[in-house]
Protein backbone atom coordinates (compact mmCIF):
# COMPACT_ATOMS: atom_id res chain seq x y z
CA UNK A 1 0.00 0.00 0.00
CA UNK A 2 1.51 3.64 -1.09
CA UNK A 3 0.09 6.59 0.04
CA UNK A 4 1.54 9.66 -2.61
CA UNK A 5 1.65 13.35 -2.68
CA UNK A 6 -0.34 14.48 -6.09
CA UNK A 7 2.09 14.18 -8.81
CA UNK A 8 2.66 15.40 -12.36
CA UNK A 9 0.68 13.05 -15.39
CA UNK A 10 3.47 11.65 -17.28
CA UNK A 11 4.76 10.50 -13.80
CA UNK A 12 1.58 9.18 -12.28
CA UNK A 13 0.86 6.81 -15.02
CA UNK A 14 4.68 5.68 -15.11
CA UNK A 15 4.16 4.70 -11.23
CA UNK A 16 1.44 3.18 -11.87
CA UNK A 17 3.37 1.18 -15.19
CA UNK A 18 6.23 0.32 -13.50
CA UNK A 19 4.35 -1.36 -10.38
CA UNK A 20 1.72 -3.32 -12.96
CA UNK A 21 5.30 -4.88 -14.10
CA UNK A 22 7.92 -5.36 -11.47
CA UNK A 23 5.52 -5.51 -7.91
CA UNK A 24 5.85 -8.75 -6.86
CA UNK A 25 2.91 -8.22 -4.28
CA UNK A 26 -0.27 -6.55 -4.90
CA UNK A 27 -0.48 -2.88 -4.56
CA UNK A 28 -2.82 -0.32 -3.58
CA UNK A 29 -1.58 3.57 -4.17
CA UNK A 30 -3.18 6.67 -3.64
CA UNK A 31 -2.75 9.69 -5.17
CA UNK A 32 -3.29 12.98 -6.87
CA UNK A 33 -2.48 14.93 -9.70
CA UNK A 34 -0.52 18.54 -9.64
CA UNK A 35 -0.98 20.15 -11.85
CA UNK A 36 -4.48 18.76 -12.67
CA UNK A 37 -4.46 17.42 -16.44
CA UNK A 38 -6.62 15.12 -18.45
CA UNK A 39 -5.90 10.99 -19.48
CA UNK A 40 -7.25 10.09 -22.34
CA UNK A 41 -8.31 6.25 -22.37
CA UNK A 42 -5.51 4.19 -24.20
CA UNK A 43 -7.37 4.38 -27.64
CA UNK A 44 -8.58 7.87 -27.95
CA UNK A 45 -7.68 10.48 -30.49
CA UNK A 46 -5.99 13.52 -29.26
CA UNK A 47 -7.49 15.11 -32.01
CA UNK A 48 -11.16 14.81 -30.19
CA UNK A 49 -10.05 17.29 -27.58
CA UNK A 50 -8.54 20.31 -29.39
CA UNK A 51 -11.88 22.73 -28.14
CA UNK A 52 -9.96 22.36 -24.59
CA UNK A 53 -7.57 25.26 -23.45
CA UNK A 54 -3.84 25.51 -24.81
CA UNK A 55 -2.78 24.87 -21.31
CA UNK A 56 -4.30 21.77 -20.76
CA UNK A 57 -2.29 19.07 -19.68
CA UNK A 58 -2.62 15.48 -21.61
CA UNK A 59 -1.33 12.38 -21.11
CA UNK A 60 -2.53 8.97 -22.57
CA UNK A 61 -3.04 6.01 -20.16
CA UNK A 62 -2.47 1.94 -20.81
CA UNK A 63 -6.03 1.63 -19.33
CA UNK A 64 -9.22 2.38 -21.36
CA UNK A 65 -12.14 3.60 -21.54
CA UNK A 66 -13.16 7.41 -21.75
CA UNK A 67 -11.04 10.45 -21.00
CA UNK A 68 -11.39 11.89 -17.53
CA UNK A 69 -10.81 15.50 -16.33
CA UNK A 70 -8.05 14.95 -13.20
CA UNK A 71 -8.80 17.85 -10.51
CA UNK A 72 -9.57 17.53 -7.14
CA UNK A 73 -9.92 13.70 -6.79
CA UNK A 74 -8.89 10.57 -4.55
CA UNK A 75 -6.95 8.60 -7.86
CA UNK A 76 -6.12 4.98 -6.72
CA UNK A 77 -4.36 2.31 -9.05
CA UNK A 78 -4.29 -1.79 -7.86
CA UNK A 79 -1.52 -3.48 -9.50
CA UNK A 80 -1.68 -7.43 -8.76
CA UNK A 81 -1.70 -11.08 -10.37
CA UNK A 82 -4.97 -11.70 -11.97
CA UNK A 83 -5.63 -14.39 -9.65
CA UNK A 84 -6.67 -11.99 -6.93
CA UNK A 85 -9.59 -11.10 -9.04
CA UNK A 86 -12.40 -12.86 -10.71
CA UNK A 87 -10.94 -13.68 -14.27
CA UNK A 88 -14.84 -12.14 -15.77
CA UNK A 89 -13.55 -8.25 -15.81
CA UNK A 90 -16.91 -7.00 -15.68
CA UNK A 91 -17.30 -9.41 -12.60
CA UNK A 92 -13.73 -7.64 -11.26
CA UNK A 93 -15.58 -4.51 -11.70
CA UNK A 94 -18.42 -5.40 -9.20
CA UNK A 95 -16.21 -7.07 -6.84
CA UNK A 96 -14.12 -3.88 -6.59
CA UNK A 97 -17.17 -1.39 -6.81
CA UNK A 98 -18.88 -2.59 -4.36
CA UNK A 99 -16.16 -1.96 -1.63
CA UNK A 100 -15.94 1.63 -2.85
CA UNK A 101 -19.64 1.42 -2.40
CA UNK A 102 -18.80 0.53 1.44
CA UNK A 103 -15.88 2.65 1.95
CA UNK A 104 -18.12 5.74 0.57
CA UNK A 105 -21.06 4.82 3.04
CA UNK A 106 -18.84 5.22 6.03
CA UNK A 107 -18.16 8.44 5.19
CA UNK A 108 -21.68 9.61 4.89
CA UNK A 109 -21.68 9.76 1.07
CA UNK A 110 -24.48 7.32 -0.61
CA UNK A 111 -23.45 6.12 -4.35
CA UNK A 112 -25.19 2.64 -5.75
CA UNK A 113 -23.66 0.37 -9.07
CA UNK A 114 -25.82 0.66 -12.24
CA UNK A 115 -27.28 -2.33 -12.80
CA UNK A 116 -28.95 -2.69 -16.17
CA UNK A 117 -29.82 -5.29 -18.90
CA UNK A 118 -29.25 -3.04 -21.35
CA UNK A 119 -26.66 -3.99 -24.18
CA UNK A 120 -23.88 -1.21 -23.71
CA UNK A 121 -22.99 0.74 -27.05
CA UNK A 122 -20.57 -1.49 -29.66
CA UNK A 123 -18.37 1.85 -29.05
CA UNK A 124 -18.00 4.39 -25.83
CA UNK A 125 -21.10 6.97 -26.96
CA UNK A 126 -18.97 10.17 -25.34
CA UNK A 127 -15.11 11.12 -25.31
CA UNK A 128 -15.83 11.11 -21.69
CA UNK A 129 -15.69 8.59 -18.96
CA UNK A 130 -17.93 10.17 -16.52
CA UNK A 131 -20.49 11.30 -19.11
CA UNK A 132 -22.46 8.13 -19.85
CA UNK A 133 -22.81 5.72 -16.61
CA UNK A 134 -22.88 2.06 -17.97
CA UNK A 135 -23.71 -1.11 -16.06
CA UNK A 136 -21.08 -1.39 -13.08
CA UNK A 137 -20.52 2.27 -12.72
CA UNK A 138 -21.19 4.01 -9.03
CA UNK A 139 -23.88 6.66 -9.53
CA UNK A 140 -24.76 9.10 -7.04
CA UNK A 141 -28.57 11.45 -8.12
CA UNK A 142 -26.38 13.95 -9.33
CA UNK A 143 -24.28 11.18 -11.97
CA UNK A 144 -21.17 8.84 -12.03
CA UNK A 145 -18.75 9.73 -8.95
CA UNK A 146 -15.81 7.11 -10.21
CA UNK A 147 -13.91 6.26 -13.41
CA UNK A 148 -12.60 2.76 -13.31
CA UNK A 149 -10.09 1.29 -16.23
CA UNK A 150 -8.21 -1.47 -16.72
CA UNK A 151 -5.18 -3.18 -18.60
CA UNK A 152 -4.97 -6.81 -18.26
CA UNK A 153 -1.32 -8.19 -19.49
CA UNK A 154 1.07 -11.58 -19.57
CA UNK A 155 4.56 -10.39 -18.10
CA UNK A 156 7.31 -13.03 -18.08
CA UNK A 157 10.89 -12.28 -16.01
CA UNK A 158 14.00 -12.99 -17.26
CA UNK A 159 13.94 -16.73 -15.94
CA UNK A 160 10.93 -17.31 -18.30
CA UNK A 161 8.13 -17.32 -15.18
CA UNK A 162 4.80 -15.87 -16.26
CA UNK A 163 2.72 -14.10 -14.40
CA UNK A 164 -1.05 -12.87 -15.83
CA UNK A 165 -1.28 -9.04 -14.14
CA UNK A 166 -4.04 -6.74 -13.75
CA UNK A 167 -3.89 -2.56 -13.20
CA UNK A 168 -6.85 -1.19 -12.28
CA UNK A 169 -7.32 2.63 -12.12
CA UNK A 170 -10.00 4.59 -10.09
CA UNK A 171 -10.88 8.10 -9.87
CA UNK A 172 -13.16 9.29 -7.61
CA UNK A 173 -14.54 13.30 -7.69
CA UNK A 174 -13.58 14.95 -4.48
CA UNK A 175 -14.90 18.53 -5.93
CA UNK A 176 -16.61 18.34 -9.55
CA UNK A 177 -13.83 19.70 -12.02
CA UNK A 178 -14.11 22.30 -14.69
CA UNK A 179 -14.65 20.54 -18.21
CA UNK A 180 -16.57 17.42 -16.49
CA UNK A 181 -19.36 19.86 -15.09
CA UNK A 182 -21.73 16.96 -15.20
CA UNK A 183 -19.70 14.64 -13.10
CA UNK A 184 -21.08 13.69 -9.20
CA UNK A 185 -18.70 14.28 -6.62
CA UNK A 186 -18.34 13.53 -2.90
CA UNK A 187 -18.04 17.69 -2.08
CA UNK A 188 -22.06 17.21 -3.03
CA UNK A 189 -22.79 15.49 0.27
CA UNK A 190 -19.41 15.83 2.61
CA UNK A 191 -17.46 18.33 2.47
CA UNK A 192 -13.83 17.14 1.44
CA UNK A 193 -11.68 18.35 4.44
CA UNK A 194 -8.21 16.95 4.99
CA UNK A 195 -9.92 14.42 7.92
CA UNK A 196 -12.44 13.50 5.18
CA UNK A 197 -9.96 12.70 3.33
CA UNK A 198 -7.83 10.65 5.88
CA UNK A 199 -10.92 9.08 6.71
CA UNK A 200 -11.56 8.34 3.13
CA UNK A 201 -8.45 6.88 2.49
CA UNK A 202 -8.30 4.18 5.75
CA UNK A 203 -12.25 3.55 4.54
CA UNK A 204 -11.14 2.57 0.71
CA UNK A 205 -7.87 0.32 2.08
CA UNK A 206 -10.01 -1.51 4.39
CA UNK A 207 -12.59 -2.07 2.05
CA UNK A 208 -10.56 -3.29 -0.78
CA UNK A 209 -8.21 -5.38 1.49
CA UNK A 210 -11.04 -7.32 2.82
CA UNK A 211 -12.69 -8.09 -0.37
CA UNK A 212 -9.13 -9.38 -1.85
CA UNK A 213 -8.32 -10.93 1.23
CA UNK A 214 -5.85 -9.16 1.87
CA UNK A 215 -3.85 -7.47 4.70
CA UNK A 216 -2.83 -4.34 4.48
CA UNK A 217 0.13 -2.65 5.08
CA UNK A 218 2.01 0.75 4.16
CA UNK A 219 5.30 0.16 1.65
CA UNK A 220 7.41 2.09 -0.51
CA UNK A 221 8.56 1.36 -4.16
CA UNK A 222 11.45 -0.75 -4.70
CA UNK A 223 14.79 0.84 -6.35
CA UNK A 224 13.76 -1.24 -9.12
CA UNK A 225 10.12 0.57 -9.31
CA UNK A 226 11.70 4.09 -8.82
CA UNK A 227 13.97 3.43 -11.99
CA UNK A 228 11.39 2.00 -14.41
CA UNK A 229 8.58 4.50 -13.58
CA UNK A 230 11.60 7.33 -14.30
CA UNK A 231 12.42 5.31 -17.73
CA UNK A 232 8.98 5.11 -18.87
CA UNK A 233 7.89 8.39 -18.06
CA UNK A 234 10.73 9.98 -19.96
CA UNK A 235 10.08 7.50 -22.80
CA UNK A 236 6.38 6.83 -22.59
CA UNK A 237 4.06 9.02 -20.68
CA UNK A 238 5.91 11.97 -21.40
CA UNK A 239 6.71 11.61 -24.71
CA UNK A 240 4.42 13.80 -26.98
CA UNK A 241 4.71 10.83 -29.25
CA UNK A 242 2.52 8.73 -27.33
CA UNK A 243 0.25 10.93 -26.63
CA UNK A 244 -0.27 11.58 -30.27
CA UNK A 245 0.15 7.89 -31.60
CA UNK A 246 -4.04 8.01 -32.44
CA UNK B 1 -17.48 -25.74 -32.99
CA UNK B 2 -14.23 -25.84 -32.37
CA UNK B 3 -11.64 -27.10 -34.79
CA UNK B 4 -9.54 -29.81 -33.81
CA UNK B 5 -6.07 -29.12 -35.60
CA UNK B 6 -5.82 -25.77 -33.13
CA UNK B 7 -2.86 -25.32 -30.95
CA UNK B 8 -3.52 -23.09 -27.81
CA UNK B 9 -1.37 -20.46 -25.66
CA UNK B 10 -1.92 -20.05 -22.04
CA UNK B 11 -3.15 -16.49 -22.36
CA UNK B 12 -5.48 -17.98 -24.59
CA UNK B 13 -4.41 -17.46 -28.59
CA UNK B 14 -5.00 -19.78 -31.12
CA UNK B 15 -3.08 -20.76 -33.98
CA UNK B 16 -3.68 -23.07 -36.91
CA UNK B 17 -0.50 -23.98 -39.08
CA UNK B 18 -0.59 -24.76 -42.15
CA UNK B 19 2.49 -25.22 -44.13
CA UNK B 20 4.52 -22.60 -43.00
CA UNK B 21 1.54 -20.12 -42.51
CA UNK B 22 0.14 -19.75 -38.87
CA UNK B 23 -3.18 -17.87 -38.69
CA UNK B 24 -3.50 -16.33 -35.26
CA UNK B 25 -7.10 -15.72 -33.48
CA UNK B 26 -8.13 -15.49 -29.53
CA UNK B 27 -10.55 -18.22 -27.92
CA UNK B 28 -14.25 -18.55 -26.99
CA UNK B 29 -13.18 -18.42 -23.50
CA UNK B 30 -10.66 -15.18 -23.79
CA UNK B 31 -13.61 -13.55 -25.71
CA UNK B 32 -16.30 -14.38 -23.20
CA UNK B 33 -14.37 -13.46 -20.62
CA UNK B 34 -13.46 -9.79 -22.12
CA UNK B 35 -16.90 -8.69 -21.81
CA UNK B 36 -18.22 -6.41 -24.80
CA UNK B 37 -15.41 -5.65 -27.05
CA UNK B 38 -14.80 -1.94 -28.59
CA UNK B 39 -11.42 -1.97 -30.06
CA UNK B 40 -8.93 -3.56 -31.37
CA UNK B 41 -5.61 -2.80 -33.19
CA UNK B 42 -3.56 -4.92 -35.00
CA UNK B 43 -0.15 -5.11 -36.91
CA UNK B 44 0.10 -4.14 -40.25
CA UNK B 45 1.27 -6.30 -42.96
CA UNK B 46 4.75 -6.57 -43.23
CA UNK B 47 5.91 -5.87 -39.43
CA UNK B 48 7.10 -8.62 -37.47
CA UNK B 49 5.71 -10.82 -34.62
CA UNK B 50 7.75 -12.77 -32.03
CA UNK B 51 6.59 -15.65 -30.38
CA UNK B 52 5.24 -14.86 -26.94
CA UNK B 53 5.23 -10.83 -27.16
CA UNK B 54 2.40 -8.67 -27.82
CA UNK B 55 1.27 -8.55 -31.65
CA UNK B 56 -1.62 -6.01 -30.81
CA UNK B 57 -4.15 -4.74 -28.28
CA UNK B 58 -8.11 -5.08 -27.96
CA UNK B 59 -10.33 -3.02 -25.66
CA UNK B 60 -13.68 -4.22 -23.89
CA UNK B 61 -15.52 -1.78 -21.75
CA UNK B 62 -12.89 -0.08 -20.24
CA UNK B 63 -10.05 -2.94 -20.16
CA UNK B 64 -7.41 -2.94 -22.41
CA UNK B 65 -5.44 -6.43 -23.18
CA UNK B 66 -2.67 -7.63 -25.12
CA UNK B 67 -2.46 -10.18 -27.43
CA UNK B 68 0.56 -12.58 -27.42
CA UNK B 69 1.37 -14.29 -30.43
CA UNK B 70 2.50 -17.84 -30.43
CA UNK B 71 4.91 -17.63 -33.56
CA UNK B 72 7.66 -15.85 -34.53
CA UNK B 73 7.38 -14.15 -38.40
CA UNK B 74 6.29 -11.53 -40.69
CA UNK B 75 2.66 -10.52 -40.81
CA UNK B 76 1.16 -11.68 -44.51
CA UNK B 77 -2.35 -10.42 -44.22
CA UNK B 78 -4.35 -8.77 -41.43
CA UNK B 79 -8.02 -9.23 -40.74
CA UNK B 80 -8.68 -5.09 -41.49
CA UNK B 81 -12.66 -5.93 -41.45
CA UNK B 82 -12.28 -7.13 -37.99
CA UNK B 83 -12.05 -3.94 -36.09
CA UNK B 84 -15.80 -2.70 -37.43
CA UNK B 85 -17.42 -6.28 -37.12
CA UNK B 86 -15.86 -7.13 -33.01
CA UNK B 87 -19.12 -9.03 -32.73
CA UNK B 88 -17.40 -11.62 -35.26
CA UNK B 89 -15.55 -12.70 -32.02
CA UNK B 90 -18.44 -13.96 -30.27
CA UNK B 91 -20.23 -15.90 -33.69
CA UNK B 92 -16.86 -17.36 -35.01
CA UNK B 93 -13.69 -16.39 -32.44
CA UNK B 94 -12.19 -19.63 -34.81
CA UNK B 95 -13.69 -18.73 -37.81
CA UNK B 96 -14.10 -15.40 -39.45
CA UNK B 97 -13.08 -14.10 -36.72
CA UNK B 98 -9.02 -14.39 -37.40
CA UNK B 99 -6.81 -11.68 -36.84
CA UNK B 100 -3.36 -12.31 -38.68
CA UNK B 101 -1.86 -14.65 -41.27
CA UNK B 102 2.37 -15.01 -40.63
CA UNK B 103 4.63 -16.86 -42.14
CA UNK B 104 6.34 -18.54 -39.73
CA UNK B 105 10.01 -18.30 -38.40
CA UNK B 106 9.57 -20.36 -34.88
CA UNK B 107 6.75 -21.38 -32.94
CA UNK B 108 6.32 -20.84 -28.83
CA UNK B 109 7.45 -23.87 -27.42
CA UNK B 110 4.37 -24.95 -25.22
CA UNK B 111 1.81 -24.17 -27.14
CA UNK B 112 -0.89 -26.95 -26.04
CA UNK B 113 -3.83 -28.60 -27.83
CA UNK B 114 -7.26 -28.32 -27.37
CA UNK B 115 -7.48 -30.89 -24.15
CA UNK B 116 -4.73 -29.23 -22.43
CA UNK B 117 -6.41 -25.84 -22.87
CA UNK B 118 -9.76 -27.03 -21.84
CA UNK B 119 -7.54 -28.16 -18.74
CA UNK B 120 -5.96 -24.76 -18.82
CA UNK B 121 -9.03 -23.04 -18.47
CA UNK B 122 -10.65 -25.00 -15.88
CA UNK B 123 -8.06 -24.57 -13.24
CA UNK B 124 -8.27 -20.51 -14.42
CA UNK B 125 -11.68 -20.85 -13.35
Amino acid sequence: MLVDEPGDAAHNMAVDTALLELATTPTLRIYGWQPHAVSLGYFQKIADFDDLPEDTVFVRRATGGGAIHHGDELTFSLALDAHHLPGDIAASYTLLHDAIVRALAKVGVPCHRVKSDKQPAARPSDRWCFKTPVAGDLVTDAGKLLGSAQRRARLTNDAGESRNRVLHHGSLVLTRPSHTPFVAAVADHVTPTGDLRRELHSALIAELAKVLALEARPDKRTRAEESMAAKVSNEQFGNPAHLHRR
Amino acid sequence: MRPDDLKFQKSHEWCKVEGDTATIGISDYAVSHLSDLVFLDLPDVGSTVTAGESFGEIESVKAVSNLYSPVTGEVIESNADLGDNLEWLSEEPFGKAWMVKVKISATAPDLMDGAAYDAHCKAEG
